[in-house]
């Protein structure tokens, strides 16, 4: 994206965001192809965010069909999504931490430690990032062996490593000096310009998709939702970093409860008469898709709305007042991905 | 003759180029070339999230020379397309390709930088970047692992190992 | 699905069709989580200016469909609340139907300023002229498009199997 910014010496008085580079035209190719063959399409908007997306697209079909997911294959997506979360958490981090921060020591440790994750994913899925692993009715292959050990000894490096990030950044002045104070969003600000996931998050609303309306196994597991109010850009970064541990949690939680049992249920590959919304809540915030069915295999219409192309309007409002400088701060914060706010 | 810089007039540039391009000098310039390709980062979609895991300790491409470098075109010689180039990137990516000195070098990366991929039939998109940018590397993929990204890299090397160092 | 369990859903229906009376066509509570309402273009503001007092402050997404065979163009709000927290797991669709061939309505952007992106799409998109938008521009679409707005029905991209 091209921010386009009036300045007055040092200090922006107004800046104009300009998107629309990676315009794919998702919705419109979505309307002319088979539902199945849609998904890995649908998937490419976040590809860091794979299993949210797919998620949220087979969601809506799976409720116009009526059919119930089986508990092992909603138990086996909650952990795909979970860590895909993490690794979607260390790239948001690291590039905020690292690149815009005029240096790449956090970059280097988010993606190091991102690419445990990645060999997990591979060793479930078969692919680093691009899953497709969701289907209508269930998932496409059962945990694999060794899965779970494999699993659980990421979990135990990655609490081993974590406290590195805490030690070398958190407690790091110079960071905590260009972050903190930084591009403050306020509560009332934040409610009304309907911003979601870490950025709603950091300045004091306590919102998450996973408890408010909750799905697949999220009922069933025990996890906070970490808040926080000083609204700043340091905050949103804690936030992500908050939730890495929240996620590792679940993990634990749900690879120990996961029950036995057949992961997904034979249905049609027809969407019935009927619109229906889902709500998943992926890494960057709160995700929408909204398919109309007509009887055919074909969707009459696919509507996405992702959390990126929601906080876009905090950027203009953030950018004002402030000095030049914090610009990358500020945006880095927001953990943007231009590819899904343009769809 | 490719554009030289501009200390050379007339005759000695003529000179320079002919001595430049014989055996030894021009195996010693070739070799400073690929050792230290700073890439520009192009990101354009999906695929850029590859690159910049290629660019992490596991894969380590800075043993070639590339740093994930400063932000200037200027100081860059290869462009890595990665991922779709919409109508509205396309006037961009040429001013990119315009800014960057010679001798560049341009890798497209995945299969929509390729030939139009996963989006094909969309309305905004360009399927034929080559047309746009003379292409060295195609690396195919959806997205193309760090490894095959690297193999690219490679074999971009060798090829800039056999070429002349003042094209005609 | 016992009644308990849809009671702040009825609550909210009933209190749409007790207070907006007339001004809303049709309400309807679709299963947990989820009330539709239908208005018209003329009280489309009002009825969300009254759903934002209820407690529905924000839009989660704006959905635009042509409805190549009727003959119109929908065009869908969809709130939610994240200050009631008996309403965070409801997202109401508030639906208005306008001509296909002149598609306009009045914008919502004073009372929910979190559609103001996703009314620029829609207008892009479908055509749909929201009447005293901010800033009612192309958001996506590149410089020079000159087609027929890309989503409707009647633009056709090559068709995939």
């Amino acid at each position: 994206m091209r921010i386009m910014v009036k300045t007055d010496g040092d200090l922006i008085v107004e800046a104009t965001p300009d998107i629309g580079y990676v315009h794919r035209g998702v919705e419109k190719i979505a309307e002319s192809r088979n539902i199945i063959k849609n998904i890995p399409m649908v998937c490419r908007p976040n590809i860091a965010d794979d299993s949210h997306l797919n998620w949220s697209y087979i969601a809506p079909i799976e409720e116009l069909q009526g059919v119930e997911v089986p508990e092992r294959g909603l138990y086996i997506r909650t952990i795909l999504c979970e860590m895909n979360r993490i690794a979607s958490h260390l790239y948001g981090m690291a590039i905020m931490g690292g690149v815009f921060s005029g240096h790449t020591t956090m970059y280097m440790f988010g993606f190091g430690d991102r690419e445990l994750l990645l060999d997990l994913h591979e060793m479930l899925t078969g692919a680093r990032m691009t899953f497709s692993f969701s289907v209508p009715g269930g998932v496409r292959r059962d945990l694999p062996k060794g899965f779970k050990e494999k699993l659980l000894d990421t979990l135990d490096y990655l609490e081993f490593h974590l406290p590195a990030i805490d030690r070398i950044f958190l407690s790091n002045p110079i960071f905590v000096e260009r972050a903190r104070n930084v591009g403050v969003l306020r509560k009332e600000d934040a409610i009304r310009l309907g911003v979601v996931g870490p950025v709603l998050r950091g300045s004091g609303v306590r919102c998450d998709v996973r408890k408010d309306a909750p799905y697949g196994a999220y009922d069933k597991l025990d996890f906070e939702i970490p808040t926080f109010k000083e609204g700043d850009s340091l905050s949103r970064w804690l936030v992500r970093f908050e939730e890495i541990k929240q996620s590792m949690a679940i993990l634990r939680q749900a690879i120990r409860d996961i029950p036995k049992g057949p992961i997904a249920r034979k249905v049609p590959i027809v969407i019935p008469r009927g619109e229906a919304i889902s709500r998943i809540e992926s890494a960057r915030g709160e995700i929408n898709h909204y398919i109309i069915g007509d009887g055919s295999d074909k969707p009459y219409r696919v509507k996405m709305n992702t959390g990126s192309f929601k906080n876009l309007l905090a950027l203009p409002f953030l950018l004002k007042g402030v000095h030049i400088g914090d610009l990358p701060i500020i945006y880095g914060s927001l953990d943007y991905w231009p590819i899904e706010a343009d769809r | 003759m490719s554009p030289a810089p501009g200390v050379w007039v007339g005759s000695l540039r003529h000179l320079v180029e002919t001595v430049v391009g014989l055996p030894p000098f021009k195996h010693l310039v070739n070799w400073s070339r690929i050792y230290s390709l700073w890439p520009v980062h192009l990101t354009t979609a999906c695929c850029s999230a590859e690159f910049g895991a290629l660019m992490c300790p596991r894969y380590d491409p800075e043993r070639f020379g590339m740093q994930a470098a400063a932000g200037s075109m200027r100081q860059s010689d290869l462009l890595i397309i990665e991922g779709t180039i919409t109508k509205k990137m396309l006037k961009r990516v040429k001013v990119i390709w315009e800014q960057m000195p010679n001798p560049k070098y341009a890798i497209a990366m995945g299969d929509c930088a390729c030939s139009g991929g996963l989006f094909h039939d969309s309305y905004s998109i360009i399927n034929e970047v080559q047309k746009a940018i003379p292409i060295d590397i195609y690396v195919p993929g959806c997205p193309p692992r760090p490894e095959a990204l690297l193999n690219a890299i490679i074999k971009l090397r060798e090829k800039i190992r056999r070429e002349e160092v003042y094209p005609k | 699905m016992t009644a308990a369990l849809l009671d702040v859903e009825e609550k909210v229906a009933t209190a749409v069709r007790e207070q907006l009376g007339g001004a809303v066509e049709e309400v309807k509570v679709e299963r947990k989580g989820r009330i539709s309402i239908v208005v018209r273009k003329e009280t489309a503001r009002d009825v969300a200016a009254w759903l934002h007092e209820m407690g529905f402050d924000h839009t989660v997404a704006v959905a635009g469909i042509d409805r190549l065979a009727e003959k119109r163009i929908e065009v869908i709000y969809f709130v939610s609340s994240f200050s009631r927290d008996d309403f965070k797991h409801i997202v109401l669709s508030l639906k208005v139907n306008l001509d296909r061939d002149n598609p306009s309505l009045q914008t919502l952007t004073p009372i929910w300023e979190s559609a103001n992106f996703f009314e620029r799409e829609a207008y892009e998109m479908f055509g749909v002229n929201f009447e005293g938008h901010p800033n009612l521009q192309k958001l996506l679409l590149q410089d020079n498009w000159d087609g027929p707005p890309p989503l409707r029905k009647d633009f056709k991209i090559p068709e995939m199997a």
